[in-house]
Formats: structure tokens, C-alpha cells, sequence
């Protein structure tokens, strides 16, 4: 009896500090903001989820049947791409930068690193076609998929009937995209006070607090803005960032500010994946950041960290690792459908 | 039932009625090249001029269809046609309920709205499966005009325009306002002649993506909507 109803309290208290979005369960934390993207204009169906999966893992999306969005976003990495700086793709375009990590990204109001994307349904746009306009390319892909034996089926139970078009193409991937939420790390359970951190982390947290929270801003440790953080231009890649996107000198250099869960699993780090090691990243924001005109106004105060709060920093990070999330059967390789 | 003369009388009457109705219910939009009809076939259209211009490919968006009558709106219509030079079936849009209303200016948009570039997938004539739609920074593609003329001096002597953007200060989007002469059926010519007279081909070839040039192209395509 007694056992009961501690396990009812418990019950209770994991109830209350989740909440869900939508009609399907999407779990997130209580205290996560309203998501930025339009639920009810894609609302999340199981079906579709499960559509947008098989898709995210199928080479049939690219022109040659080799590159799957899986091959550059894996889930062991936070479905990023380890061992890369640089992507590696049959586009040069892709080639330049490092891939992120893809998580919560239904909060996201832009994406890619400089935000040349506006919504995440026009994302997977950018990998499935091989030069830099589309010229119908996603239309061989619905070609392609109508004649597989898989996916007509695949459409038909996701939508009601086997039409293939680019917008349920997009849509689905989408959905299977919007599942990836990642908020069960140990970070979360001391928020939700089921766990605690331990010293070193403690004072890693407030050492995060003073320094870098400004731009990476709780809850998804980022302030989904664009911000020059100083790094040396790298003469060969000439990657000049927002700019490119806007075509103003103000967004120099400017990136999007990158989320920092599951960032032990997500190197190497940066847009151009410089930086193989979190010490590295560190050492660049106390010893490294060039003062560049429009270098972000949150960094025109130098941090300093001594060696030992940079290990505490880092002991920090680590509690934003979500091993849920890495290794969620929802998000694997689909084997059933798939072979 | 064995069809009579008058059954077929009677159909013949009523098939000429919807033909009335019909006319009277669209909006024509007659792609040109100075008095001629561009007709595109696979080959592209050959211009009769000593200009040696060809045109490939045009198609554009068509949005935010709006009937005024002396100052006031009378009609209005939400969707989004894609004109595609080189498919007819897609030269006639439908204007439904409009029999009864009178009306003497036309107003729509060049392009799609700033909304809708930011709103999603999306699907009919906006589904990215058209081609219409730039990858690898987001937005619609308002406007494709490509062919040739011996002032390029690129590979093959192409011009290629991809007309788009929906943020200030390149937002491309152009709104067009025609004066009717009467209630009638709406035809509307786009001569792209004129366009390709006013401007200089030898400098002015290859805009792909949302510029100031683009803005100013478009600016100029739109003044090329003329009703005859
Ligand atoms: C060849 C490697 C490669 C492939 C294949 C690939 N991506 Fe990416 N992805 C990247 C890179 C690199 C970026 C960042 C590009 C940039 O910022 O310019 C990125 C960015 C993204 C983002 C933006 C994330 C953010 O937070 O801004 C999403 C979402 C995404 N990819 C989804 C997909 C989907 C869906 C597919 C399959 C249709 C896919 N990717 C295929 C390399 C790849
Ligand atoms: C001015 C805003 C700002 C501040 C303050 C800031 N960062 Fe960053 N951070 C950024 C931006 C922008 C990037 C991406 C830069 C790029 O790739 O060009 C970034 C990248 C990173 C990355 C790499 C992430 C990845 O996925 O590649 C890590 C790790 C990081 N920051 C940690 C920190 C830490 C720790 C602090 C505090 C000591 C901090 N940042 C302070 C803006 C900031």
C-alpha cells in the first residue's frame, strides 16, 4: 500500500513536469516555450512520423542512390556528423560546412548556420538537390518514389491515399524531424529536481551562467539569434555567414548561435568544424576571440577561465549529454521497412 | 431514350451558353514576343526579328487576383497560378461568381507574398516539385525567363533570369494594376520584347538569386502587362 502510493507520488511528479504538444505525444518539459513551428498546418500523425523516418534514412532521396540524410545527421552523434569537419555529399555546395546536430527543432525560427533556410519543411530541399537551384529535382524523387515497391503504401496509410507530391514529401520528413526532442539529460533531472549535479558541475553551471548564456540560452542553449563569437576567418573556406544571406557587411561573419545539448557526442564544433576538442572551444572564447567591428556585444568583455573552471565548464557540458535521446528506438534505422 | 433533333438542338444551345458563361468568367494571360503569340515548343521560340532572340523558357506567378470598380473592390480571389509559356492549358484562369459584377480594373500580384514564402511546404501550383523554388535559400522563384541573343556573351550566349525574394530590400514582388474597358472577358498580353529592348543584354544576363537587379527586373517585366 504504502509502495503504492510513493509510486503514485512519483507518477504524479514525472506527469507534472512534462507536458504534451499537440494531439500527438510530443513530451517536452513544463517550462519549454511555445514551439515556433505551425503544428496545425502539419499536425503529427504516427503514420506520417513513421513515413518521414524511412525517408530520412532512404539513399533514394539523392540523384545517385548513395547519400541518405542519415549519412551526414547519425544518431549516435545527435545526428551530426562525426569525424567530419566538413560534410562530405555529392554537392559541394554542403561541402563547406559542418553539420549541427539536430534536435528541438520545432523552436528553431531559421535554420542552417547562416539561416538561409526559413522552415524546416523546406530543409531537406537544400541536400536533395545537386546544384544550387532545384530544377525539379525533388520532382525525380516523387518520380522515383511512386515506382518503389515501399512507398505508395507507405503514402497511402500516412495520407489516404498513394499520391506522391513534393509538399506531403516534405511534410513527413518533417515530422519525423520535429519528433527529435531531446530533454532528458541529466541537466533536465536537476532542473526538475530528481537529481543533483555534483560540485565540479555546480560550479561549472554558474561559471555557464556568467559567461556564455547570454548566447546560449537556457532551455535549448541558444537565443536562436545570429552572432559574430570572434573566430579567425579561414582564408580558404571565405565563409562570410549571415552576410551571405542578407547581403549586409553588419551580419560579417554572424552564424547562428548553436544549441549545446548532446555537444559531447557532436564534435569536432564550430561552422566549420575547426575545433576538434570542447578545451579548444574554450581557449578560443578567453584567449582566442578576434575583435572584429561587429564581434557580438556579449563578448566585448573578455572571459576569463583558469584552467581548472575550464575543467568545471566542461564537466558541466557534459550534463546537457541526453543518452535517451542517442539511443531512442523511435529515431533508428526503421530495419522493418527498410533492408 | 433515343436523342431527337431537339435533344441535340438543346445541347448544342446549352454548350454554347457555358462557352458564354465561360468567357465571361476568365482571365487570359497571352505571353508575346512584339505582335506574336510565343508559342513554346521543345525547341524554344525563334524571334522573326534581325535581333536573333530565342526564348526556352518563361513562367511565372500569378496572385492575390483583386476586380475594382471606380475605386472599390469587388471581387477578390486567395490562390496562386503558376503561367508556364510552354503549356496553354495553363494561360486561363477562372474567375468564379463574376457574371453579375461590374467591374473596370484589374490589380494582382507578380510573384508570391512574403507570407507565404515563409509559410511551408505547400501544395497545387506551390508544390516545390514545380521548380519554382530556390533550395538552398529559402523562398519562391516569382519569375523564370531563359533563352538566348548574340549580345550574351556567355556559354551558349544564354540569358537566364530567376526573378525572386521576399525580404526587403530585394523583395521582387511586383504588384500589376490594369485599367478595363468594359466588363468583359480579361486578356491580358505580356510582351517580352519590350522587356528584352530595355535592357542591356550584354551586361544584364544571369540574375539567380535576390538582388537589387532582380527587383529592377522585375520592375520592368511588370510594365510588359498590357490589355490590347
Ligand atoms: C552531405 C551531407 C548532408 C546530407 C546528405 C544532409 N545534410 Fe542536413 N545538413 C548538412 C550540413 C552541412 C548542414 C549545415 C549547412 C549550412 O549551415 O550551410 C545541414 C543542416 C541541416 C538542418 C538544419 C539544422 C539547424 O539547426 O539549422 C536540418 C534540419 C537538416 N540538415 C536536415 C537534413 C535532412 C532532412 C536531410 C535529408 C533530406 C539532410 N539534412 C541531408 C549536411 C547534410
Ligand atoms: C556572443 C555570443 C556567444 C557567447 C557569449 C558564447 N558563444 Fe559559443 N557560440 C556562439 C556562436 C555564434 C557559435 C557558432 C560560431 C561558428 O560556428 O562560427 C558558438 C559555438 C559554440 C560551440 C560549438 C557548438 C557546435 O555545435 O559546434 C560551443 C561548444 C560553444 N559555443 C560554447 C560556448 C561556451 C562554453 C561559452 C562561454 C564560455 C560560449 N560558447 C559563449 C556564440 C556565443
Amino acid at each position: 500500500m504504502k509502495k503504492t502510493v510513493v509510486l503514485l507520488i512519483i507518477i504524479g511528479l514525472v506527469v507534472s513536469a512534462y507536458k504534451k504538444i499537440g494531439s500527438y505525444e510530443l513530451i517536452v518539459p513544463n517550462n519549454w516555450p511555445k514551439p515556433v513551428y505551425d503544428f496545425n498546418r502539419n499536425p503529427l500523425t504516427s503514420e506520417k512520423i513513421l513515413l518521414g523516418r524511412v525517408l530520412f534514412y532512404d539513399p533514394i532521396l539523392s540523384k545517385d542512390n548513395t547519400i541518405s540524410c542519415s549519412s551526414c545527421h547519425s544518431q549516435f552523434s545527435a545526428f551530426t556528423h562525426i569525424d567530419h569537419p566538413l560534410s562530405h555529399g555529392i554537392d559541394n555546395q554542403i561541402g563547406k560546412r559542418n553539420s549541427p546536430a539536430l534536435m528541438n527543432l520545432a523552436w528553431n525560427s531559421s535554420f542552417m548556420w547562416d539561416g538561409a533556410v526559413n522552415h524546416l519543411d523546406m530543409q531537406a530541399l537544400a541536400p536533395i538537390s545537386n546544384t544550387v537551384e532545384m530544377n525539379e529535382t525533388i520532382g525525380h524523387v516523387v518520380e522515383k518514389l511512386q515506382q518503389s515497391p515501399i512507398y505508395p503504401q507507405l503514402f497511402y496509410k500516412a495520407f489516404g491515399d498513394s499520391i506522391i507530391t513534393g509538399e506531403r514529401l516534405l511534410k513527413s520528413i518533417s515530422q519525423f524531424m520535429l519528433t527529435l526532442v531531446s530533454c532528458h539529460s541529466k541537466y533536465d533531472s536537476v532542473q526538475q529536481k530528481k537529481a543533483s549535479f555534483t560540485t565540479q558541475e555546480k560550479n561549472g553551471y554558474q561559471l555557464f551562467k556568467k559567461n556564455c548564456s547570454s548566447c546560449h540560452k537556457e532551455p535549448f542553449f541558444t537565443n536562436d539569434q545570429f552572432e559574430n563569437n570572434g573566430l579567425q576567418v579561414d582564408t580558404s573556406l571565405k565563409d562570410i555567414g549571415r552576410m551571405m544571406v542578407t547581403q549586409d557587411s553588419a551580419n560579417y561573419l554572424q552564424f547562428r548561435v548553436p544549441k549545446l545539448r548532446n555537444i559531447q557526442y557532436s564534435y569536432p564544433y564550430m561552422h566549420d568544424g575547426r575545433f576538434a576538442k570542447l578545451k579548444q572551444v574554450l581557449d578560443h572564447y578567453t584567449n582566442g576571440v578576434v575583435r572584429y567591428k561587429n564581434l557580438s556585444k556579449l563578448l566585448l568583455k573578455t572571459i576569463n577561465l583558469t584552467s581548472n573552471e575550464k575543467v568545471d565548464l566542461i564537466a558541466f557540458l557534459y550534463t546537457l549529454s541526453d543518452t535517451a535521446f542517442i539511443f531512442d528506438k523511435r529515431y533508428s534505422y526503421p530495419r522493418d521497412i527498410l533492408h | 431514350m433515343i436523342p431527337t433533333r431537339k435533344h441535340l438542338y438543346l445541347l448544342l444551345f446549352g454548350l454554347i451558353c457555358t462557352g458564354l458563361v465561360q468567357a465571361q468568367g476568365t482571365l487570359s494571360f497571352h505571353p508575346c514576343y512584339g505582335k506574336d503569340f510565343l508559342q513554346l515548343t521543345d525547341s524554344g521560340y525563334q524571334s522573326k526579328d534581325k535581333d536573333s532572340i530565342t526564348i526556352s523558357l518563361f513562367r511565372f506567378y500569378v496572385s492575390g487576383i483583386e476586380l475594382w470598380n471606380d475605386g472599390k473592390r469587388v471581387w477578390e480571389e486567395k490562390n496562386y497560378h503558376l503561367i508556364n509559356a510552354s503549356d496553354t492549358s495553363t494561360f486561363k484562369i477562372s474567375l468564379s461568381n463574376i457574371y453579375t459584377i461590374n467591374y473596370n480594373k484589374i490589380i494582382f500580384n507578380l510573384g508570391i507574398d512574403s507570407t507565404t514564402n515563409v509559410s511551408g511546404a505547400m501544395g497545387g501550383d506551390l508544390d516545390p516539385m514545380k521548380g519554382m523554388y530556390w533550395a538552398w535559400q529559402s523562398g519562391y522563384i516569382n519569375v523564370k525567363l531563359e533563352g538566348t541573343s548574340p549580345l550574351c556573351k556567355t556559354r551558349n550566349n544564354g540569358f537566364e533570369f530567376h526573378l525572386g525574394g521576399y525580404h526587403t530590400p530585394v523583395n521582387a514582388l511586383q504588384t500589376i494594376e490594369l485599367p478595363l474597358k468594359s466588363s468583359d472577358k480579361i486578356e491580358v498580353f505580356i510582351d517580352l520584347k519590350q522587356l528584352l529592348t530595355n535592357i542591356d543584354l550584354s551586361k544584364t544576363n544571369q540574375l539567380m538569386s535576390p538582388s537589387k537587379e532582380a527587383v529592377e527586373l522585375s520592375r520592368k517585366l511588370s510594365k510588359v502587362f498590357e490589355i490590347r
